[in-house]
């Protein structure tokens, strides 16, 4: 379970953290592309320039590895939870798709969050953000389509694990893709990209408001 | 040691290392055989537990749409309608059409499966749950991604959902084990809506079929027929139907 009794009334406005996930690392590599590409090692290189842009707005950043370990998707999500008033972001890099557009995914739908005890279950902790989820993620798609010619025009739906136990809102954006020939097709993009995770993280802060509550829901 | 010692030894090394290598030769022939004949049996015995259910003839012909990849926009489904012989029993029928499914279209580059991905068996519960179990070429094969896992599971439960009223909802096994993810992104955990509507009553089986329309919980795996070839240009299903489009 995650948090503590709803209801809250007192909040404060705008969240400071922004809790980055370079997806996938130590044994798991994710998407490998013919030309030796790991997408563990292209996402956390892109971690470190999202990392700046988004301290240059003025956010505190906060990583689920550092290094090429592999955290579960538990553990990952365990970052994002204990942090309070966050936004959560893992990065991916896909094996297909149209090379040099970026899509950001928001979850499925979920059930709705039994609250007769005040807990959010762990399994379905991103169920109460998902509306707060849509907007950060249709804010980012929208500067990352302004950047990559071909990307949607708004956030897409999926099953995403990782953001189903994520108690924040919560967004993947994933990147295509790790069929480049060369690698520095992928490199050109991560200013954009972090350009564009940033400024929408700046426009989303005043529509997130914090409950002063520790893990109260939005 | 007495030269006459001396010569016997030497002897008897060299007849040592010529049995040796007229004999190792030998050896890694047999052994190479014995693991090719366990590997063949080991496939014979998938094979034999996988087959999939045949499409029979007997079956009335309905249109059936399939869901693969778009060749005009990237990382979409377009439904592919094409005319097979199903049977009226649930579990048949989505044996049918998702052998149809991963045998995969007549562009290969459409596919949204596996070409080496199996469908081992399929279950469906009274509550209109179904439960697919796929070969972990399922997970293994298919380029990881949340576009390409999505697009697989999406193609299923499309495919499901057009031509199964009675799957309301579907959950994936791989090879018979509840999985996290399907390859690192999509989530596996919980069953995938298919058909919102209440199911339509079932048509009245075809007599070749009186002996399968019945509770299709569990579906037997064993089968008779072989699996569906992969369409070909002689039956290009793209070509029955114009493929209908959705943004």
């Amino acid at each position: 379970m995650v948090g503590s009794p709803v209801g809250a009334q007192a909040q404060q406005a705008g969240f400071n953290i922004v809790v980055l996930d370079p997806a996938h690392g130590g044994t798991d590599p994710g998407a490998r592309g013919t030309g030796g590409i790991r997408e563990s090692e292209i996402v956390l290189d892109f971690v470190i320039q999202v990392r700046r842009a988004l301290e240059l707005q003025g956010f505190q950043v906060v990583q689920t590895r550092q290094g090429n370990e592999n955290p579960s998707f538990d553990d990952r999500s365990a970052t994002a939870n204990a942090q309070r008033g966050a936004v959560f972001v893992t990065l991916h890099i896909s094996s297909t798709g149209l090379p040099g557009t970026a899509r950001v995914y928001v979850n499925s739908d979920l059930p709705p969050v039994a609250d007769s005890n005040g807990l959010i279950p762990w399994d379905r902790a991103q169920a109460p953000f998902l509306g707060l989820s849509r907007t950060f993620g249709d804010l980012v798609q929208g500067y990352l389509t302004q950047r990559f010619k071909g990307s949607p025009d708004t956030a897409q739906t999926a099953s995403v694990r990782q953001l189903r136990t994520t108690a924040t809102p919560a967004i993947a954006v994933e990147i295509s893709s790790v069929t480049v020939e060369d690698r520095a097709d992928l490199d050109r993009m991560a200013p954009g990209v972090a350009d564009a995770i940033a400024r929408g993280a700046a426009v989303f802060k005043p529509s997130y408001v914090v409950p002063n509550t520790r893990g109260a829901l939005p | 040691m007495t030269p006459r010692w001396k010569f016997w030894l030497i002897g008897g090394l060299v007849i040592a290392v010529l049995a040796a290598a007229i004999y190792f030769p030998i050896l890694r022939r047999r052994v190479k055989r014995a693991a090719k004949l366990q590997q063949q049996s080991e496939e014979q015995a998938r094979r034999e537990l996988t087959q999939p259910i045949a499409i029979n003839p007997g079956d009335p012909r309905v249109k059936t749409k399939l869901f693969w990849a778009s060749d005009t926009i990237e990382s979409t489904l377009v439904p592919v309608t094409v005319e097979l012989p199903l049977s009226n029993d649930p579990v048949l029928r989505s044996k049918q059409v998702l052998n149809t499914l991963l045998a995969g279209p007549v562009d290969a580059e459409l596919r949204t499966l596996p070409p080496d991905a199996l469908l081992l068996a399929f279950y469906l519960l009274p509550d209109g749950t179904a439960i697919a179990d796929f070969s972990e070429a399922l997970a293994t094969s298919i380029p990881s991604g949340i576009v390409s896992e999505q697009l697989a599971v999406n193609s299923i439960t499309r495919t499901l959902e057009a031509n199964v009223p009675q799957v309301q909802r579907l959950k994936i096994l791989i090879h018979g084990q509840e999985v996290e993810t399907l390859a690192g992104h999509l989530d596996l955990a919980e069953a995938f809506v298919v058909n919102t509507k209440p199911a339509q009553p079932q048509v009245k089986p075809a007599p070749a079929q009186s002996s399968t329309d019945k509770p299709a919980t569990p579906a037997s795996d064993k089968a008779t027929a072989p699996a569906p070839r992969p369409l070909t240009a002689d039956k290009p299903p793209g070509r029955l139907a114009q493929p209908e489009r959705k943004p």
